[in-house]
């Protein structure tokens, strides 16, 4: 079991890991196969135009039929634009009579309130196979060891699934949705990304059906290939295929919000030029599949967690309290595992949004968008927050934690030190009064973290402090009996330690750097903190190797402040998803599709901070109203009658040997 | 006496005859490693850990609580010089109140603890404490309404972007210059060999150190009066201004820019700002009216020089294959 079985928590850290390299890899490398494929197929593309041109030369006796089209992002080897065959119409000067709207709202707030709840739906239904997969596969694994906990596993996995496939249809619902708002609101626009993406889309559609094949026979099928091993082994591969074939669909998806953020594989006039991939593949798909993945784990985390702990408070018997305690853990888990590189993934985003248009970078960072930034900072400090939070209340319940109690409030004061820093802007909103108090427009003290270098380390303290509260969870109920332990204690120690000097020393360093090397920096310190995480649990681990219990953890009696910390984690990261989805959307301003579509409508302004806040509580607020029907119409199958629970001490299954 | 009485009074004795009695010699003219504010704070910090680690007071849960959020409440609105706008202020005490939830909520033990003399107040266990409770909430509460309401004269705060995204070009003097690959055409030497060297000294020997000198007479004629001799921001005129001028030195400022961006600022000034940024807040007159271009290159090659910052550049890997 989680948290109880030291096995299990290797194996499940290995899965996560495996996991999330098979979806990390890919996206990591694809830039450097990406150019190796680039230079063949430039050279094939270049070789090709050639041979056309020159048997047009010769049919139409030197007066060329296809017209050549220069691409606005795309570049050969020597720097000029890589050149194709116009294969498209010019992007359309939208006016009045290509937009539509209702007389009860602004029809881009429609579109946003559309677009935001499929996309929630669509995260989730994302997320849940990605969990399935996992569950299951520890299931299998831990059979022959522990088959009380092998059939738990199994259930969660099952029952997760059951959820999932009532979201499944949800989603889809909300999809079609979208597609007629922005049919019936913006045929313009709609005209022009159907257009370019006319192919892309009917291919979505199919592996919508592929996607849902799958997971009908998944899900129907999970009892009629529970009990042999060979068919539970094909099942479990079917959660990959299902994986596989979701991840292929989102990744398609983003292809039209990157193009229309940061287009590729058209010319200046909006004209395609005739390559699907370039369009599909435009400079921000990989870093933002790779940003949704997380996301989407993260959301999802919190989405399980926080239905296991609504269920945690209201259930009747100590079982069932016993079950949903440890199910708000395993999300919790998976959540904060997603959680630590989420903010790498982002940096990789905003790196090629800056390589792309440096104005870009400058609206999100340090203009117009730069406040929505820091609530985006408040967010994080509040996620994590709650999550050191959920570590110390449930490690309150695991005999022996007493050991390392004494710790917690060191780690909450340096949180809450590194949160000063992270959340300290450096355009402070100050009246003309306060601002001659203070003697000029920054502080000479906190002025100091207003910049990266500050923010840089207070964010990696933070993740770093967080792993450290986690190996101490972990290892809350263990006595150590390896014989190397004193030196494996010391490794700890000193990994972070040296993890915490580095990450300051280079935080303080950057100061006396210029600002392009300054950046740079970032990288060594994310290196130093991933170290510390890996390598910090692999020690830990390893450690558990003959150890002695003081005891099971006590599932089933984790305290209510801990509970209602995942329900503040659940909606922080829907709020924040939202939030981070309106930036990234919001930084096109006018543009529809940036320098090419304008956005000619009505609603082509920038929202004011206020304004944008409670869209997304009502986004929030929405979508989570969705989910408790969803929730409710998923258990509508699978009610059982209470049991009363015995008389005198109940034992929790989890705790049963 | 009652323990957790004991406790209080060493914490606001303590906090009265620290801050009446020894702050002041601590916040001397000339600041030094040792007589300083922050250094006066650890101090009594030490003090009050000690005191009641030797007394062995053990205050309840709530009552170290209260100690706590006092701290931070001192160190923010006292210590903290010089003084942080209310905006920042309440920023930070959110996130100190936060803190001090965690830590007294760290497991079921202390905040059962802590919540025990809140609900015995609650409940009338606690008589009097019931009593000044329930006395002291609504005048609070009239007090605050009365401060929200009664009319105040101050200018409003803004919301301004200082750093605003560049347009894709500017033009200045007929040429079109687009930004993100223009560079500083006086910037001859790329690794900044002479950036110890002293300009009027070096200005015959090497072209580099030329134009700076060039930059700096510029500069030491027309934007010293607001930017300041030490290009900090505070000169002469800076005070009378809002925003105030840029301080150069600070690391968010040139440090993160590329020239290219200085020099569309410069030649543009305040009245060619984006809305974002409120152009009508900002007093720097647009410089290409009054200097050449080459002059605004030359003046931002000082800038650079004196303040010992590297332009901002961008890689450009990202540009070619995506």
């Amino acid at each position: 079991m989680l948290g109880k079985n030291k096995r299990s928590i290797a194996t499940f850290s290995l899965g996560l890991i495996l996991a999330m390299a098979m979806y990390l890899v890919p996206g990591m490398t694809s830039d450097a196969i990406a150019k190796e494929v680039f230079a063949e197929q430039v050279f094939a593309e270049e070789a090709f135009a050639k041979e056309v041109q020159a048997e047009e030369a010769v049919e139409g006796e030197g007066e060329a039929e296809i017209e050549w089209g220069q691409d606005v992002f795309y570049k050969d080897w020597e720097g000029n634009p890589l050149k194709g065959p116009v294969s498209g119409f010019p992007a359309p000067e939208l006016g009045e009579s290509d937009y539509n709207n209702y007389e009860f709202a602004p029809s881009r707030m429609l579109l946003w309130v559309a677009n935001q709840q499929h996309l929630y739906f669509g995260s989730f239904v994302l997320a849940v196979p990605i969990f399935c997969m996992l569950i299951e596969f520890i299931g299998i694994r831990s059979k022959e060891e522990d088959p009380v906990m092998s059939a738990k596993y199994d259930r969660l996995a099952h029952d997760l699934m059951k959820v999932s496939l009532t979201a499944y249809s949800w989603t889809a619902i909300l999809g079609g949705v979208l597609l007629f708002t922005f049919i019936t609101l913006f045929p313009g626009f709609f005209k022009y990304m159907a257009g370019i993406f006319r192919p892309v889309m009917h291919v979505y559609a199919l592996m919508f059906l592929a996607e849902s094949g799958v997971l009908y026979v998944y899900y129907y099928g999970w009892d009629k290939m529970k009990e042999d091993k060979f068919l539970k082994w094909i099942h479990c591969s079917l959660s990959v295929l299902l994986n596989l074939i979701g991840t292929v669909l989102m990744y398609l998806a983003n292809s039209w919000a990157t193009f229309m953020q940061a287009p590729g594989g058209i010319d200046a006039d909006g004209r395609f030029l005739g390559n699907i991939w370039h369009v599909i593949h435009s400079t921000l798909w990989n870093p933002v599949g790779v940003h949704r993945i997380l996301g989407n784990i993260v959301f999802g985390g919190g989405i399980v967690g926080a239905y296991a702990a609504y269920h945690y408070l209201t259930a009747k018997t100590e079982e069932e309290r016993a079950h949903y305690d440890w199910v708000c853990y395993v999300a919790m888990f998976i959540a904060i595992f997603g959680l630590i590189p989420l903010p790498f993934a982002g940096y990789w985003l905003m790196k090629e949004v800056y390589a792309f248009r440096q104005q870009m970078g400058i609206t999100l960072m340090g203009g117009i968008m730069a406040w929505l930034f820091i609530i985006q900072a408040v967010m994080i400090g509040l996620l994590f927050f709650g999550a050191n939070s959920y570590l110390h209340n449930g490690m309150s319940r695991v005999k022996g934690s007493h050991r390392y109690m004494k710790y917690c409030k060191y780690m909450i004061l340096l949180l809450i030190c590194c949160f000063t820093m992270w959340m300290t802007p450096h355009t402070i909103v100050m009246t003309p009064a306060e601002l001659k108090a203070m003697g000029g427009a920054q502080h000479p003290v906190v002025g100091h973290f207003g910049v990266m270098s500050a923010k840089n380390t207070a964010v990696n303290l933070m993740i770093t402090t967080t792993v450290l509260c986690f190996l101490l969870y972990q290892r809350a109920n263990k006595k150590i009996n390896v014989p190397w332990a004193t030196v494996g204690n010391c490794w700890i120690t000193a990994i972070f330690i040296g993890a915490a000097a580095n990450i300051i020393f280079l935080g303080v360093y950057g100061y006396f750097l210029p600002a392009n090397q300054r950046v740079g920096l970032s990288v060594p310190q994310v290196t130093t903190t991933l170290t510390t995480l890996f390598a910090g649990t692999a020690i830990n681990i390893s450690m558990f190797k003959d150890s002695e219990s003081y005891g099971d953890i006590q599932w089933g009696t984790q305290s209510k402040v801990g509970t209602y910390a995942i329900f503040l984690l659940a909606i922080s990261f829907t709020w924040l998803m939202g939030l981070m989805g309106y930036i990234r959307s919001a930084v096109r301003l006018f543009w529809h599709v940036t320098e090419v579509v304008r956005d000619n409508s009505v609603d082509a302004y920038t929202l004011t901070i206020g304004e944008a806040g409670k869209m997304l509580t009502f986004n929030t607020l929405f979508v989570w109203t969705q989910f408790v029907v969803v929730f409710w119409v998923g258990s509508l199958t699978g009610k059982k009658v209470v049991t009363q629970a015995p008389e005198g001490v109940p034992v929790p299954a989890q705790q049963q040997q | 006496m009652n323990k957790a009485l004991i406790s209080f009074l060493v914490f606001v004795v303590g906090l009265g005859v620290f801050h009446n009695a020894i702050f002041p010699i601590f916040t001397p003219k000339e600041i030094g490693w040792i007589l300083n504010r922050y250094v006066y704070f650890l101090l009594f910090v030490a003090y009050l850990i000690i005191t009641n680690l030797v007394l062995r007071l053990k205050p309840p849960v709530a009552m170290t609580a209260l100690f706590v959020w006092g701290l931070g409440f001192y160190f923010y609105k006292f210590v903290l010089y010089p003084p942080i706008p209310w905006t920042l202020f309440i920023t930070y005490m959110v996130m100190w109140s936060i803190g001090t939830f965690l830590f007294i909520s760290q497991d079921p033990e202390t905040f059962r603890e802590f919540r025990r003399p809140i609900v015995k107040t609650i409940v009338g266990e606690y008589k009097l404490a019931q009593i000044v409770v329930l006395t002291a909430m609504p005048i609070l509460v009239g007090f605050a309404t009365y401060n929200t309401i009664y009319p105040s004269y101050q200018e409003p705060v803004e919301l301004r972007t200082v750093h605003p995204a560049p347009p894709a070009t500017t033009k200045v003097h007929g040429k079109t210059y687009p930004l993100e690959s223009t560079n500083n055409p006086f910037r001859v030497d790329e690794q900044d060999n002479y950036k110890d060297s002293f300009p009027f000294l070096d200005a015959d020997k090497n072209e580099y150190m030329k134009y700076v000198t060039e930059g700096g007479t510029i500069f030491f004629q027309n934007c010293h009066y607001c930017h300041g001799d030490q290009l900090n921001g505070l000169g002469m005129f800076s005070h009378v201004f809002n925003p105030t001028p840029a301080n150069f030195i600070d690391p968010g400022t040139i440090a993160m820019l590329q020239e290219a961006f200085l020099f569309w600022r410069v030649s543009k000034g305040g009245p060619g700002l984006p809305n974002e940024s409120t152009p009508w807040s900002s007093a720097m007159p647009p410089w290409e009216e009054h200097l050449k271009t080459d002059e605004i290159w030359k003046v931002i090659l000082f800038e650079y020089w004196y303040t010992g910052w590297h332009p901002r550049t961008f890689g450009t890997e990202g540009s070619t294959a995506g």
